[in-house]
C-alpha cells in the first residue's frame, strides 16, 4: 500500500536551534571576526623600556638626536617608562614563558640576576662580552660596576651608574654642637664623637635624637653595610658562603646599634613621609647615602637644604673600606631584538653621551661609571644644598673602592635570610641581654650555620642553574 | 530528529558555550599546566626537567613554607575568633528596633568595604608607622608613657593585620549576621521571654540556633578568605613577608615564589596543596553542617 503524500515543511534555521542560540553563535562569530582582523597596533623602531621618570627626561635628547641620525623608520627609538614592578613582572614573563619584550632594556639589580637563573644559553639578554673587549670598552668603566651583571663570566649589560655610599648628615646641628667629623674614621669613632647629640629634648625620658637611620628590618642598608666590610655571599663558584666569621661580626655589632644601651640607631625609612619629617625635626643626625639619594633628598626634601653635608662612610676598622655600594642599573639588549647591531650602537650612544652624564647628574646626583666623564666640570661645581660641597667630585673619588657584588640569582634570597639572621639575633640579645657584640658572635654564628644549610637546600634545588667550574 | 529534540539536545551546549569555552582556557587549562607544573623544574619554556615529587617533598621540610602556614592560620583563627565576633556583636547592636539611625550606623560600619584592600593597606601602612604614624603618635600624646617607637608592623605584624582586617571586614560580615537575625523566629524569642529567660539565655538558646547555618556560612567564608589572603599583608608590609617573614602568608609565599624567584614548579606545588586546604575546609564544613541537619 503505497505510503500517503505528506507535505513536508522546509527546514528554517530555527529548526535546528533557538533563535536565542542563534544570537550567541552570531555574537561569538562577529566577536571573534573583530578580534582577529583587529589590527596590532606595533609601532616601527626599536623599543626601549625604562623604570624611572627622571631618565625619562634625561635621555629626551640624546634619543632625539639618534632619531633624527637615523630616519630609517627601524632604527627610531621608542622609549617608554614602565613602574619597576611592572618591568619585572614582564622581564619574569619574557623569560618564563617567552612573551613579548623590548629591545633594550633598563633593569634593577635585584631584578637582572633573576634572569640568571637558568643556562646560560637561555638568558635573554645579548652576550656583550666580545662586543665590549673588541671594542676596548672594559678598560672605560669603573671595573667594580661591570660586576652585577656578569654572569658566569659572560657580561650581559652596561653598567648605567656607580652608586657609591657616603654619609649625609645634619651639619647645622652636628657643627652648631662643635663636633669636627674629621676626627671620624671608624663606626667606633661615630659613636665616641656625635654620641653627645643623642638627647632627650622633650624631657619625657626617651632619646629624641639619634646618630644614624638604620634598622634591622632595612635591607639595603645592612647589604651595604656587609659589603662595606668585605662580606661576599657567594664564593668565585657561585656556592652560598654566608656562613662566616666576618658577617658573624658585623650582624652582630648591627645589634648592638639598634638595642641595648650604646644604641644610636633609629628608624626613619627613605621615600616616607614619617621618614622624612624625622630628617627634618632632626630626629636622625646621619643617613647612609648613596649617589641617587642624595638627589632624591634634592628633589624631595628641599626643606634641608643648606643644612647637609656629606662625609666618607665610617670604617669597620682602621684603614678600612671608607665606601659602599647602594643599587644598581645596567642596559641590556634582549635576545628577541632584530639587529642587536643597532641596539648595541644605541646603547653605547645613551651611556657614552657627556649631555646624558650631566642630565643625569643634574637630575639624580647620580654619576657615571665611565670614567672619563669624571673630570668634567659639572661634577666638580658646588653644591648649595649640601652647603657648597663639591658632591660629584667627593662620590667619584669613592667610585673606584666599591665592593664588587655578585650577579648570583640568588642574591635576593641569600639577603632576605641574612636580615632574619639579623632580627633573630636581636632577639635573642635582648631575651638574654646580652649587649657586647663579642658575646653575640657565637649565637651569631649559629645562625648563620643554621641560614647556610637551609640556603645551601634551596640554592641546590635549581638544577637548571649551573655556576663557573671551580678555578 | 525531530526540530524540538534537536532543540533540546543542542541548546544548552550553545547558550553555555560562551562560558565553558572562557573556563577551559583560563581556568581548567591553566589549572592541568599547573598540575604538570607541580612536577617540573623550568626555567622558560625550553629549560624544563622532571623532578617527580621533589617540590612536594622540599615543601614538606621548607620551614619557611610551615612559617607562613603558621601565620595564615594565626590570621585566619583572628578572622574566626575576633572579626565574626565583632560582626555579630555590630549586627545585635544595630538589630535593635529602638536604636535610632540605625540605617547611617548600618552604612558607617559597612563603608570600610567599599573602599580597596590596597587602599586599606597604604592607610594602615602610615597608621601603624613609629613616630609619626596616627596610632603611635595619638597614644603618645594620650599615654606619655606610651613609646612612640613601639614596633606594630616589626614585632606585632599579625595582631597589626587582624586589626585592619577588623576594620575592613567586620562591617561586611555585619551585613551577614543582620539579615540571619532578620530571620530569627519573633514567636520563639517572645516565648522564651515570657518563660523567663535571660538577654544572655535569649541569645545562646534561640538566637544562636536561628543562625547556625548563616554563621556557618559566614566561617567558611571567613576561612577561605583567610587563606587566600595577599594584598592586605603585601601592601602593609611593603611587597615583602615583613621583618623576620613574620608577615608571609601561604599566598605572598607562592606569589614570591612563583614570580620573584621564578620558580614556577614550586609555586605551583604550594597552589595545590594550598587548593587542598582550602577543599578539606569546605568538605569540613559541608559535612559539619550536614549532621546539624540530620540531628
Amino acid at each position: 500500500m503505497p505510503r500517503p503524500f505528506r507535505l513536508r515543511r522546509r527546514p528554517t534555521p530555527t529548526s535546528f536551534l533557538p533563535t536565542g542560540a542563534w544570537i550567541v553563535v552570531l555574537v561569538g562569530v562577529v566577536s571573534s571576526a573583530v578580534f582577529l582582523s583587529w589590527p596590532p597596533t606595533e609601532r616601527p623602531g626599536r623599543e626601549f623600556w625604562i623604570f624611572s621618570n627622571q631618565r625619562l627626561t634625561d635621555y629626551e635628547s640624546a634619543i632625539a638626536d639618534w632619531n633624527r641620525d637615523h630616519p630609517d623608520a627601524r632604527d627610531q627609538i621608542n622609549i617608554t617608562l614602565l613602574h619597576l614592578s611592572a618591568l619585572e613582572r614582564r622581564m619574569m614573563a619574557a623569560a618564563t614563558a617567552d612573551a613579548p619584550i623590548a629591545d633594550l632594556v633598563e633593569g634593577e639589580r635585584d631584578l637582572v640576576a633573576r634572569v640568571f637563573a637558568g643556562p646560560i644559553e637561555e638568558v635573554g639578554f645579548v652576550d656583550l662580552t666580545d662586543r665590549i673587549a673588541a671594542e676596548n670598552l672594559l678598560d672605560q668603566f669603573n671595573a667594580p660596576s661591570l660586576s652585577p651583571w656578569i654572569s658566569r663570566g659572560r657580561i650581559f649589560g652596561l653598567p648605567h651608574d656607580v652608586h657609591p655610599c657616603l654619609l649625609g648628615y645634619r651639619s647645622d646641628i652636628v657643627e652648631a654642637a662643635g663636633i669636627d667629623v674629621s676626627q671620624i674614621e671608624t663606626w667606633d669613632d661615630f659613636y665616641r664623637v656625635l654620641g653627645p647629640l643623642i638627647a632627650d629634648l622633650d624631657g619625657d625620658g626617651r632619646p629624641d635624637r639619634y646618630l644614624l637611620n638604620y634598622w634591622e628590618n632595612q635591607r639595603d642598608q645592612t647589604q651595604a653595610l656587609l659589603l662595606q666590610a668585605g662580606s661576599q655571599f657567594f664564593d668565585d663558584a657561585g656556592h652560598v658562603t654566608v656562613d662566616h666569621a666576618l658577617n658573624a661580626r658585623v650582624l652582630a655589632r648591627l645589634v648592638t646599634w639598634v638595642t641595648g644601651p650604646n644604641r644610636f640607631c633609629v628608624d626613619a625609612p627613605e621615600f616616607t613621609a614619617g621618614g622624612d619629617q624625622m630628617r627634618l625635626e632632626g630626629t636622625v643626625i646621619a643617613s647612609i647615602m648613596p649617589d641617587w639619594l642624595a638627589g632624591t633628598w634634592k628633589n624631595y626634601i628641599p626643606g634641608l637644604a643648606g643644612k647637609v653635608k656629606l662625609m666618607r662612610l665610617p670604617a669597620w676598622e682602621p684603614g678600612g673600606r671608607r665606601t659602599s655600594v647602594w643599587g644598581g642599573t645596567c642596559l641590556s639588549i634582549t635576545t628577541t631584538a632584530p639587529d642587536p647591531e643597532k641596539s648595541w650602537a644605541f646603547a653605547k650612544h645613551l651611556y657614552f653621551s657627556p649631555q646624558v652624564a650631566e642630565g643625569l647628574f643634574r637630575s639624580t646626583a647620580t654619576i657615571s661609571p665611565v670614567k672619563a666623564m669624571w673630570s668634567r666640570p659639572f661634577y666638580h661645581e658646588p653644591d648649595p644644598f649640601f652647603s657648597g660641597q663639591k658632591v660629584g667630585a667627593r662620590y667619584i673619588r669613592e667610585a673606584p673602592f666599591v665592593p664588587e657584588r655578585a650577579s648570583s640569582p640568588f642574591n635576593t634570597m641569600v639577603m632576605d635570610r641574612l636580615m632574619v639572621v639579623l632580627i633573630d639575633l636581636k632577639a635573642h640579645a635582648l631575651e638574654h641581654q646580652r649587649f657586647d657584640p663579642i658575646a653575640l658572635e657565637p649565637e651569631a654564628r649559629r645562625l648563620l650555620a643554621a641560614a647556610q644549610a637551609d640556603l645551601e637546600a634551596r640554592v641546590g634545588r635549581n638544577v637548571l642553574y649551573r655556576p663557573p667550574p671551580s678555578p | 530528529m525531530k526540530p524540538t529534540r534537536l532543540h533540546a539536545a543542542w541548546a544548552p551546549w550553545v547558550f553555555t558555550a560562551p562560558f565553558l569555552l572562557l573556563f577551559l582556557l583560563f581556568t581548567a587549562w591553566p589549572l592541568l599546566q599547573s598540575l604538570v607544573l607541580a612536577f617540573q623544574q623550568t626555567f622558560g619554556p625550553r629549560s624544563t626537567r622532571f623532578v617527580g615529587f621533589d617540590n612536594f617533598a622540599f615543601l614538606l621540610r621548607d620551614p619557611l613554607f610551615w612559617q607562613a602556614v603558621r601565620n595564615t592560620v594565626i590570621y585566619t583563627a583572628g578572622a574566626i575568633f575576633v572579626q565574626l565576633p565583632v560582626a555579630l556583636g555590630l549586627a545585635l547592636l544595630l538589630n535593635r528596633p529602638q536604636l535610632r539611625g540605625r540605617a547611617l550606623f548600618r552604612l558607617i560600619f559597612f563603608s570600610p568595604s567599599l573602599v580597596g584592600l590596597v587602599f586599606v593597606g597604604l592607610m594602615f601602612h602610615l597608621m601603624f608607622q613609629k613616630h609619626t604614624g596616627l596610632i603611635n603618635a595619638g597614644l603618645h600624646t594620650l599615654f606619655s608613657s606610651w613609646d612612640p617607637e613601639f614596633a606594630w608592623l616589626d614585632a606585632y605584624i599579625m595582631p597589626s593585620l587582624i586589626i585592619a582586617s577588623v576594620w575592613l571586614y567586620a562591617g561586611f560580615n555585619m551585613i551577614y549576621f543582620l539579615a540571619a537575625l532578620q530571620n530569627v523566629n519573633r514567636e520563639l524569642m517572645e516565648a522564651a521571654e515570657i518563660d523567663g529567660a535571660g538577654p544572655w539565655a535569649r541569645f545562646r538558646h534561640v538566637v544562636l540556633p536561628e543562625i547556625r547555618p548563616v554563621a556557618g556560612f559566614v566561617v567558611l567564608l571567613s576561612v577561605i578568605g583567610s587563606f587566600q589572603l595577599f594584598e592586605l599583608p603585601w601592601v602593609l608590609l611593603n611587597n615583602s613577608g615583613g621583618p623576620g617573614n613574620n608577615g608571609l602568608t601561604i599566598v605572598m609565599y607562592l606569589f614570591q615564589t612563583g614570580f620573584l624567584t621564578g620558580d614556577l614548579g614550586y609555586a605551583s606545588a604550594i597552589g595545590w596543596v594550598l587548593g587542598l586546604i582550602l577543599v578539606g575546609a569546605a568538605w569540613a564544613q559541608a559535612r559539619a553542617a550536614r549532621k546539624e541537619i540530620s540531628g
